[in-house]
Formats: C-alpha cells, structure tokens, sequence
C-alpha cells in the first residue's frame, strides 16, 4: 500500500476492517460500498462513479478487473481482493436492481454539437446503444457524473486506465476538449 | 440473357400455379381438406421444410427456403396491384430496439423476435399476441453492433432461439414454455447469439458471433429433440497459416509483409485460439449432397495482422462442410490475412449458374462488404465470377495506421450482414449496400480477455456523405442490371417475389416496393422507424401478406422502433 494517501489508507483500513467478517451477506458486503458510493446511490466524491442501476454485466466485470488488477485503483483493489466470483456476481446484482439516481444535469448547446459530432465519428451508440444505456457489460453512460466520466476518457486516453485497450485507441482520436465537452453531454443524457 | 416481363410473368405464373398445385397435393395427405389449417402448430415436418421454395403459404425459413434465395413463389401481389398495398395489422413488441426479424410463418402463426432474444407468437391475420417469451438473461452479455436477434427456427413442435448470453432454446410452439436450453459458449469470453438457427434433418445448427473480442468460432449441430450437442466444426482450424496468399479474390494486392509474418509465427506459434471467425448468418443447405455453405468472418483482432501471423484461415471465407458430420469439404477465402474488418458475412445462396464455359452449374453466391458478388461452384468452393463493384473502392488495400488510413469501402461494407435475394427467372441477385467513407486505425494490444479487441479503431468520416443503393446484379455475367441509390446506407435485407417484386426498407423508415426487372420504385411506406430487418411472405385464408419489422438500427444508429407491419391488398 506504500503509494495510498493517507485519506486512502484510513478508508481502505476500515472498509477492510467492515468486510473480514465471514459469511456476509450481499447486503452487508454493499454496506462497505456504501462510503464512496453512498446510500442511496449519489456518490459522494465527484470522481466515484454511479453504481446504483449500472449493468450487472458491467458491475462483476469491473471488479473482476480490479480484482485481477487489469484495473488499477489504491481503494478498490484490496477491498475486491478476497471475493470470489459468486460474490463479485452477487454484488452486481444487488447494485443492478437499485434505482438509478437522477442528477439533472444540463450540457451547452456547445457541448450538445461536440457530443453529437463525437458519437458519430466514434460510433458510440454501437455498444453503449440508443440514449447510451448500455447493457450487459457495457455500461450506462447516460447520467453519469460529468467529473466521473472525463476522468474516465481522459485516464483511457492516457492508458491510466488499462482495461479497455481498444477504447483507449479509439478516444486517443479526440483532443482533450472534446472530451471534456462529451462527458458533460453524457452526463446530460 | 434477358427476358421480357411477358414471358416471366408466364414462367412465373405457370410455376405458381404448379406450386400450389404440388403443395395442395403433398399437404392433402397431411391436412384432411387440402389448404393450411389455422393455428396448427405442429407440422413442421421435413418434409414441409424442404418444400419451402414452392409454399406460398408460409414461410419457414429465415432466409426463405434451404438455398436462401429469398425468392417468394406467392404472385397475388404483384407489378400490377402492388400500388394497392395497404398496412392490414401492426403489432407493438414492448421492445423499442434494433429489430433484425425475419418472421416466420407457419399456417397462420407468426414468429418473430426482438432485441435482448424475446419471441412472440402472433396471429398472422390480425397481429394479435398469442403468447410471449422473454428470456431471462444472464448478467454477462457481450456483443458488438447491438442486442439484436434475427429470428427463430421451426422444427416439429417447437421453436428454436439463440440468446445473446449464448445459449439455443428450445420452446413449445403451442405455449412458448421453455423445453430445453443450451449453453453454447461462455459468453464472459466474448461468445454470444443473434442469428437465427437452422433446423434440418433432426438437428438445429447455429454459429456464433465474437469475432470482434477473440473468440474461436464454430458451427455446431444440437439434436432437436433434446439439445445435445451431435458436432462442432471450429472455424478456425489449429493450422490456421493457409498459402501465404498476397492477392484478394479479386486479384489486388493486399500489401501483406509475407516475410515479417513468417518472423512472427516462429516467435509467437499459431494464432488460432484467439483468431476470431464468427458465423452468425444462417448456412444454405443442399439436401441433394447433403452439404451445407455458410461465410465465416472477420479475424481477430480485427485491425491488427501483427499478432496473428498466416491467411488466418478460415476468416472471411466460404466454407462447406458435411451436414451429418460437420467434416470440412470445400472452402474459398476472400480476403486473406484481413485487416480491414471486410470479412464475409450476407448469407450465401445456392442457385443455378452459368460457369465461364457457359455450362450451367450448381453455384453459390455471396455479397461481400467488399461490395462484389462473389459466384462460386458449389462442388469445391472455387470462384467463378465475382461483379462489378457495388460501391465506390478507393485506396484498396492500403494498411491501416496509428493516425487512420482512408479506404473505402468503410468497414461495414459494401454488404453487412443483409441477405440477398434472387430471381432465378431473371438471373438477378438483388443486394442492399452501404456506401460510409472510414478511416481504419490500428494499434497493437495484446489479447484482453473477451473484450472488445478490434486492435484499433474504425472512424467514420463525419465530412463526407453517406449513402446506399440498391443493386441487381446479373449473375451469369457479372454485370449490374440496375442501380438505384438511396438516402442512407442500406442494412436490412432483401425479399423477391414471383410477382415481379424486390421489397427493402430503409433508416429513414421507407419501405419500398421495387420492380424486379427495371428497378423502378412501385410503392413505399413510411414507417414511423428505421425498416431494417428482413421482409418475409405469407398467405392465410387466401390473402397474401408481406410483413417486416420496423424497429430501426444500432449499428447505424437509425431511429428505434418496435413494430412488425404485415400489408395486404386493399379490397
């Protein structure tokens, strides 16, 4: 753990020290999830995604990854270390059926042009479908955080994020900016 | 040789006469009474399968009948009258997503699918729901260009399914209760269904799609009755290194580097397990040598040649194999060491055919997103003719790049997936093109484990237009008949009828009504979402319907929908 902030050490610590009890149930195990993802599903950090009402496809596949370490993160890596696949599946279910939380947010007309140009050059909507819903393990972008997302396309840019090479490829395609101004369209949808 | 619209209209008439004559005939000993008998869902037999071609009261086959031609015998609705079509019902799935149907219609019931794999049965005459399958699927679903389904098979009792989590069902035709269930492919390695089975002799024979996240492809043969699994034939055989061939079907350069991928397979072995090789359109079937033809698809990664050195055999190809064993006979590969993702993939047809000394043979014709038909012998695979270019071609075959290399056709054709029709008293095969200027990007990453694995990027040109057209082709010479452009790029399908009629729709919702012969538009209708889907044909208590899904595209991003419109002549 020598690269956590100290924020992170303390939170990863007691996460872990909530989720060594044996035999928990998918309730308590979300519990844990629950610090950084919230109660009722409104992260409470910017950069934490949405997970209440994500795919359950893309949820397990997400901790499989973290787990397998394909995805890199100082919190979620050694709190998915110990969960076998039936958890990993259970817990995406369990976040799956939860309701979706509405944020509202509004895009500029900019920003609404800079989406709609990206996704036709990109072809977005050819995996994460009409309204960029998603299914199975592809995700929902549309309402997501807008701060989530550009982290997520600007990391995939940069190949911080690993785990999906080819759209690495793909958004290494877009200047920063027009990134930034597709995450706020996403986060608008 | 061209026939006038006299003479045909003759031919046709005489032969749909005889059909119904032979059908009437063959069923009486069937059905006491003659005629189909509504809502007996129970006599799928073989025999009525392999009639098909001649049925003009249903249709059992995804692709019309065992050849796919798509060829409708029914001339009720015809050059003469088809201004007079008229909606006669539509129904409402609860679906509003990709429809890729083709319906099936079996003495009045009606079988049609919709996106994420459910089936509903319906009244052919008047669009109600009889009953609703909706499957439940597993979390992991992994699938590229939409959660499509292109329909169902029939066989005896039951109707067949496959599931985007990659699994084949088999329902009770009567209820649409489960009967059995398979899973085919674990679908967490990028394995999943949206084809329609095919169902022949006892078995019901299905592929798979994947080749965009490393799959290794197959077509496997399950029992009917219960399920289990009779053969496999991997697409991708452990030799997949081929003939180092450095010349497409065409004859053009693909610019391979013969020597540095030579280098690579000593280093890195062969690439087989990962290579890719979907078959996700249906197979013609040749009952006379028991063979069936089916196109085999793009090589994984789709963009990057670097990590799977060889011809990468059996991608973007035609392979036949025995239907009984699934032993290999014969196959003939377009475009080899593919890196461009212009794989093979509009199901081929079996029709008759002049070969180049002008004999008249049993060929097979497929539409590649190359935008040529390609006709072959069907005996061992060999090429005969392919046509003129459907679509523009330009830059072929530059290599793609890190920052993009402009080619076109763009990567999804030239021809998708739509299946092709013919009108064998013409000689005219009738496909549906794209014309979406791309660059093609690559760069190399290693295998990811059942994720999207294109080894780079395809990006639409945003500044340049976009079109489609829709071509006949005459293919005993190779030349196109007629050409007329369309809107948008065309996906969807094609359906030819003894009436002298090519009905397709398109993503602006248009469904239209085109003259076989000349090409002339007779009739459209607009239909609120994208037309996409393959129309099919059918008659019930002497009514000839034609039927097709609206329900937009995903891969084209067209409007969505969830309709199924079935049109009739107006009293």
């Amino acid at each position: 753990m020598r690269n956590l902030t100290p924020l992170a050490v303390g939170i990863v610590l007691t996460l872990l020290a909530s989720t060594t009890a044996s035999a928990q149930t998918v309730e308590e195990r979300a519990e844990t999830c629950t610090a950084c993802h919230g109660e009722d599903g409104r992260p409470k950090m910017p950069e934490v995604p949405i997970i209440w009402g994500q795919h359950a496809g893309y949820n397990y596949i997400q901790l499989r990854d973290f787990k397998l370490g394909t995805r890199k993160s100082e919190l979620m890596q050694p709190l998915v270390a110990d969960l076998e696949k039936a958890d990993m599946l259970a817990l995406a279910e369990y976040f799956a059926k939860k309701e979706w939380p509405r944020f509202g947010f509004k895009a500029s007309e900019a920003d609404q042009k800079i989406g709609e140009h990206v996704n036709g050059a990109g072809l977005c909507t050819e995996c994460h479908l009409g309204g960029f819903l998603g299914d199975g393990t592809v995700a929902r972008l549309a309402g997501q955080t807008a701060t989530y997302l550009e982290k997520t396309m600007l990391d995939f840019k940069t190949r911080a994020r690993a785990n999906n090479p080819d759209k690495s490829t793909l958004l290494s395609s877009f200047s920063d900016d027009e990134l930034k101004a597709m995450a706020r369209y996403l986060a608008a949808q | 040789m061209k026939v006038n619209r006299f003479q045909w209209m003759l031919t046709t008439a005489i032969f749909s006469f005889a059909s119904i004559a032979v059908t009437a005939t063959l069923g009486s000993a069937q059905e006491p009474g003659g005629g189909p008998v509504y809502g007996d869902m129970t006599v799928v037999s073989q025999d009525l399968m392999n009639r098909a071609a001649g049925d003009g009261n249903n249709f059992l086959h995804t692709n019309g009948n065992y050849h796919q031609t798509r060829y409708y015998p029914n001339r009720q609705i015809n050059v003469s009258n088809v201004s007079k079509l008229r909606p006669a019902w539509m129904f409402q799935t609860e679906v509003m997503e990709s429809m890729e149907t083709t319906p099936i219609v079996v003495n009045g019931i009606m079988y049609v699918t919709t996106s994420f794999s459910h089936v509903y049965a319906l009244d052919a005459r008047t669009g109600e729901q009889i009953w609703h399958y909706k499957h439940a699927m597993g979390p992991i679903t992994v699938y590229c260009c939409g959660p499509n389904n292109r329909g169902v098979a029939v066989y005896g009792d039951k109707v067949y399914l496959g599931t985007l989590d990659a699994k084949l069902v088999a329902l009770d035709a009567k209820t649409g209760k489960m009967v059995w269930e398979q899973q085919i492919a674990d679908p967490e390695l990028g394995y999943s269904e949206t084809m329609a089975p095919t169902a022949v002799n006892g078995k019901i024979l299905i592929g798979t799609n994947g080749g965009e996240y490393g799959i290794r492809g197959f077509v496997k043969a399950y029992d009917a009755n219960d399920g289990k699994l009779l053969w496999t034939f991997n697409t991708i055989p452990e030799d997949s290194v081929g003939v180092w061939a450095t010349k497409d079907a065409t004859g053009r350069d693909m610019l391979r580097d013969i020597e540095a991928e030579k280098t690579a397979l000593a280093s890195m072995g062969d690439p087989y397990k990962t290579l890719g090789g979907g078959v996700w359109q249906n197979p013609a079937v040749d009952l006379e040598t028991n063979r069936i033809y089916f196109v085999v698809g793009n090589p994984s990664p789709d963009l990057d040649g670097s990590l799977r050195p060889g011809d990468n055999l059996y991608t973007d190809s035609l392979v036949s194999v025995d239907l009984d064993t699934g032993n290999y006979v014969c196959h003939f590969q377009y475009i080899a060491h593919d890196v461009w993702d212009l794989d093979a993939v509009s199901p081929p047809i079996i029709a008759s055919v002049k070969n180049d000394k002008g004999e008249t043979v049993k060929g097979i014709l497929h539409a590649g997103k190359t935008g040529h038909v390609y006709v072959h012998n069907a005996s061992d695979c060999s090429l005969i003719r392919f046509s003129e270019a459907m679509v523009p071609q330009e830059n072929m075959w530059v290599l793609p790049t890190k920052e993009g290399a402009r080619m076109l056709p763009g990567a999804n054709g030239g021809v998708e997936w739509s299946p092709m029709t013919i009108d064998p008293n013409l000689g005219l095969a009738y496909a549906i093109n794209l014309h979406q200027p791309m660059t093609y990007h690559v760069e190399s990453t290693p295998y990811p484990g059942g994720k999207l694995w294109l080894g780079g990027a395809f990006k639409v040109i945003p500044t340049e237009e976009q079109w489609g057209n829709v071509t006949a082709v005459d293919y005993n010479t190779g030349k196109i008949r007629w050409q007329v452009k369309t809107q948008q790029p065309m996906i969807g399908g094609i359906m030819a009828t003894a009436g002298g009629l090519s009905f397709t729709g398109e993503g602006n919702g248009y469904f239209k009504a085109y003259d076989s012969e000349t090409g002339a538009v007779l009739w459209k209708f607009q239909a609120g979402a994208g037309v996409n889907a393959p129309p099919s044909s059918y008659t019930v208590d002497g009514k000839q319907y034609i039927v097709v899904a609206a329900g937009g595209n995903t891969q084209l991003n067209y409007k969505r929908g969830n309709t199924i419109i079935a049109f009739t002549l107006a009293e």
